[in-house]
């Protein structure tokens, strides 16, 4: 279903498209997906912006306007005219540890909980708070993205006076919400105010006639009104909000719909039909730069990765790059045919969204989306999509990957500290498994069984059962099994190994007997590093075989351990896999590390 | 060099019309960007006044929390040379670096330094009634090591020499008369350490930012650990370090400047202990505050805890 566009080097072609998780280096993988609703039918695909394939369609109720969280693991269907509201999980899911991303990669699913009422239309989200706002209620629904992730919606609602079309902004315990215009409810609201979920009010209501557009960028939220922006910042307790006029260089306009910057601090609105207004709001009065465009605006969007740019298409069907910084449009490129502004606001019209190196933008009459290098600005390709392919969200990035399946796809958690441990959830090339010596287990091990026993690691279970898979007394019955062991402590010192059978030291001395890798049922794959006695203890296994998700040198910080006579078996071995943390972690620390991640 | 880069470094040229007020234009003295106050004031220290310093993330201010503005983009883009803690402490700097696409040294203070690995691969900061856990495998904070802060002092001269050949024996000269004010204030916070009893050295903080003090001077700061990220401390959270402040017999619990002070607040009552003061951990105080420069800082803390510690 892709064509690609000839002229451009196949070579930056088949890097840009490289496939579903493509290896930018060694240890990151990189995953985008775009989420396209249509301009007439109700449904929302979900398509790999790496290799243009069709992931998934998801049958909803009526034509969608897309929305994604700031975490990029949920992606929001507001379907006004049918008066519903669906959760999608995009599948992607990233997990921060300071000097490197983890990247989980799952299917899309569509979610079941779903939220109807009377149009729904404007949708916030901040922190992980949601408000959904319903432009025929008197009530706006703020629940958290968690709670949709789990399906079990919790909504608290704040007290809107009026049916209007307005717009919330939700804070742990306050929401900031329009005011209605008093005379006539469905003219534009006249100002903003906090109210708790508690149908209070707190402090001054702030003007700010003609209210419309909403964004935020870092900490500050920003309403657009005619006479400036409302800014919103929390301090502690409840929001407080700002007004900031529009700078008086400015010739007399205002801004009905913003975005704002990823990574910088700033805004951008329209300012008339055919002017963008770039706002950096800490600089007051001297924060506002115009630009001109050269026709009507359709849509704009900020770049989420280069920080410093943000793209504007215009109804010529050219794409401006702008320069935030500099105020000016840095590159312009002619990408779809003209799609005039004339005629109702809601024909179909292209839309942009920015996934990894590629700007995409929407091309609802002739059925694809476009992609263009971010970097360059030439087309790189396009996206055949059947319909007329209108909103578009995307969502991915760029992780570290790890073997969170571990053996036969017991949910593992690990330490913080993951070294070089690169493996996607054992899927990884042979070449890059290397041998590994004993100094990588190096220490003074326990083993975690008697944790488990004794009830210590019971809120890991408990944590485990979250997901919703199983049940924390499904989890401790799994690892009863897995962690089982009556070798409760081990040492490793230099070449000599040293097993404590309950109480009793086995001890004798190993060589390296080269690794094996296992593919699993699953079709994930682990690597064994096994181990030969070479003189000891007669009773001393004949061999061991080390499994800690890495897969070439790199010191372990705990390990599941496999023991006996028979190289072979063991390496069947898969439902026991007595597992050791350092000894000199209190088993608070252990309990801790094991729900870390 | 292609050119899009060009075009983009002549935009980046243009935009003092924009955003910087004129007042800011460039002058022939060497342009530093600091990331934060206390590197802010290391810079000072040695640059005195043959440089112009823009400090990011001022006094008071969480640079774990910060989020740079176009303005702060085009200072590093017209800087000379860029001082940075490193060790992951300033989250935002590299997509600011990218943005600015500046072409300044970028000088990593710690390097050098001696530096502590953390067991936990991080540590919480409250911010806003929220736990926000800072995952960083090394501890960042390293300035609250009186050695360390030395070592910060030379790679800045190190920097400045680099960058402004003309000037190094100034730089040089003014680190080492700083480097001896250190030395002093090393064995002043050592000496002021060692006048508390021992079994009475312990402190509770909300955010571990101490351990440096507490491996070169020998103070135990116990601090809330596995606080959920996604909710403020949960009571079980705090009631474990409440039996760790019983066990221990801490003396005091001590608000911070960057952080408010609700959760100390709460676990100052539940341990029946009183707020002994605020230290200052990742940044300064304004001017007129009790820490407006390093020296300070590390006098106002040890004050702070001696005061509280003896007196209670």
């Amino acid at each position: 279903m892709r064509r690609l566009t000839l002229g451009v080097s196949a070579l930056a072609l088949a890097a840009t498209l490289g496939g579903t998780a493509a290896f930018a280096d060694e240890d990151d993988v990189t995953a985008w997906r775009l989420f396209v609703s249509d301009h007439a039918e109700p449904v929302v695909k979900v398509i790999d912006a790496l290799d243009g394939d069709l992931l998934d369609t998801f049958k909803i109720e009526g034509p969608a306007t897309l929305h994604r969280t700031s975490s990029g693991e949920t992606v929001f269907a507001v379907q006004g005219a049918a008066g519903e509201v669906h959760a999608i999980k995009s599948g992607i899911a990233f997990h921060d540890h300071g000097d490197h991303g983890d990247i989980d990669v799952d299917d899309a699913e569509l979610l079941h909980v779903h939220i109807d009422g009377t149009k729904p239309a404007h949708f916030v989200e901040l922190q992980g708070n949601i408000a959904q706002w319903f432009d025929g209620e008197d009530e706006v629904r703020v629940f958290s993205e968690k709670s949709i992730l789990d399906e079990k919606l919790d909504v608290r609602k704040a007290n809107v006076v009026a049916p209007h079309h307005g717009v919330a902004v939700p804070y742990q315990n306050h929401a900031v919400v329009t005011i209605p215009n008093p005379e006539d409810a469905s003219k534009r609201p006249i100002g903003a105010r906090v109210v708790d979920f508690n149908g209070n009010k707190v402090g001054e209501d702030l003007a700010c006639p003609g209210l419309h557009g909403s964004a935020g960028s870092g900490s500050i939220y920003a309403l657009a009104c005619d006479t400036g922006l409302l800014l919103i910042k929390q301090d502690g307790g409840a929001p407080v909000i700002e007004h900031l006029p529009y700078a008086s260089s400015l010739p007399e306009d205002s801004s009905s719909t913003l975005i704002g910057g990823k990574g910088l601090q700033y805004f951008i609105g329209n300012y008339g039909a055919d002017r963008i207004v770039v706002v950096a709001p800490s600089e007051g009065e001297n924060g506002f730069q115009l630009v001109q465009l050269p026709t009507r605006r359709v849509h704009f969007a900020v770049d989420p990765i280069r920080a410093k740019f943000a793209y504007v298409i215009t109804e010529d069907g050219q794409l401006h790059k702008i320069d935030v910084l500099a105020g000016k449009i840095a590159a312009s490129l002619k990408v779809t045919d003209p799609y005039s502004m004339d005629g109702h606001w809601s024909d179909p019209r292209p839309r942009i969204a920015v996934a990894g190196d590629n700007v995409i933008v929407t091309d609802p009459l002739n059925g694809k989306l476009h992609l263009i290098n971010a970097e360059t600005f030439q087309e790189s390709g396009e996206i055949a999509v059947e319909g007329k392919p209108f909103n578009i969200v995307a969502v991915g990035g760029t992780g570290k990957v790890h073997e969170h399946e571990g053996e036969q796809g017991h949910d593992h958690a690990h330490a913080h500290d993951h070294g070089d441990d690169q493996i996607y959830k054992g899927y990884f090339e042979d070449a890059q498994v290397k041998d590994r010596a004993l100094s990588d287990w190096a220490g003074d091990w326990q083993s975690v069984y008697p944790l488990l026993q004794d009830g210590t690691l019971d809120p890991v279970m408990a944590h485990k059962a979250e997901d919703g898979k199983q049940s924390a007394d499904e989890y401790k019955a799994y690892y009863e099994v897995g962690y089982k062991t009556d070798v409760e402590r081990m040492t490793i010192d230099g070449d000599i190994v040293t097993f404590f059978k309950d109480g009793k030291p086995l001890k004798a001395r190993y060589a390296s007997d080269g690794h094996e890798i296992l593919t699993y049922e699953k079709g994930n794959r682990g690597v064994r590093f096994i181990f030969k006695k070479v003189e000891g203890d007669a009773d001393a296994p004949e061999y061991f075989q080390f499994s800690d998700h890495k897969i070439a040198p790199g010191k372990a910080d705990h390990y599941h351990l496999y023991w006996g006579n028979d190289r072979a078996a063991l390496l069947k071995e898969v439902t026991n896999w007595p597992t050791y943390y350092p000894s000199s972690l209190r088993a608070k620390e252990i309990v801790e590390e094991m729900i870390a991640h | 060099m292609t050119k899009l880069n060009r075009l983009a470094a002549s935009l980046i040229a243009i935009t003092f019309a924009g955003f910087m007020p004129p007042a800011q234009a460039e002058t022939d003295k060497l342009s530093v960007v600091a990331s934060f106050s206390i590197i802010g004031d290391f810079a000072k220290q040695v640059g005195g006044d043959r440089i112009e310093l823009r400090t990011l993330v001022g006094p008071d201010s969480d640079a774990h929390v910060y989020e740079p503005k176009p303005a702060d983009a085009i200072a590093l883009a017209r800087a000379d040379v860029v001082l940075v803690n490193g060790l992951l402490f300033e989250g935002f700097l590299q997509r600011l670096v990218e943005a600015s696409g500046t072409s300044a040294t970028i000088a990593t203070l710690t390097e050098g330094a001696d530096i502590l690995h953390d067991p936990n691969g991080g540590h919480y900061h409250y911010s806003g009634g929220q736990a926000i856990f800072h995952a960083a495998p090394n501890d960042p904070h390293a300035w609250q090591s009186v050695a360390n802060a030395k070592v910060y002092v030379q790679n800045i001269a190190r920097a400045f020499c680099e960058a402004d050949k003309n000037g190094c024996l100034t730089y040089e000269a003014n680190a080492a008369t700083y480097v001896g004010e250190l030395a002093d204030l090393d064995v002043e916070v050592k000496q002021a350490i060692d006048a508390i009893p021992a079994e009475r050295r312990v402190a509770v903080v909300a955010h571990n930012a101490f351990r440096y003090f507490e491996r070169d001077y020998g103070m135990t700061f116990l601090s809330p650990q596995g606080v959920s990220t996604e909710s403020e401390a949960s009571a079980a959270d705090v009631a474990s370090l409440i039996r760790e402040i019983r066990e221990k017999r801490a003396a005091a619990v001590f608000a911070e400047n960057i952080a408010d002070a609700r959760l100390v607040e709460q676990i100052a009552s539940e341990a029946g202990l009183t707020l002994g003061g605020t230290l200052y951990s990742d940044a300064l105080s304004p001017e007129d505050g009790p820490s407006p420069t390093y020296v300070d800082l590390m006098r106002h803390n040890v004050n702070t805890l001696g005061k509280a510690i003896n007196g209670g």
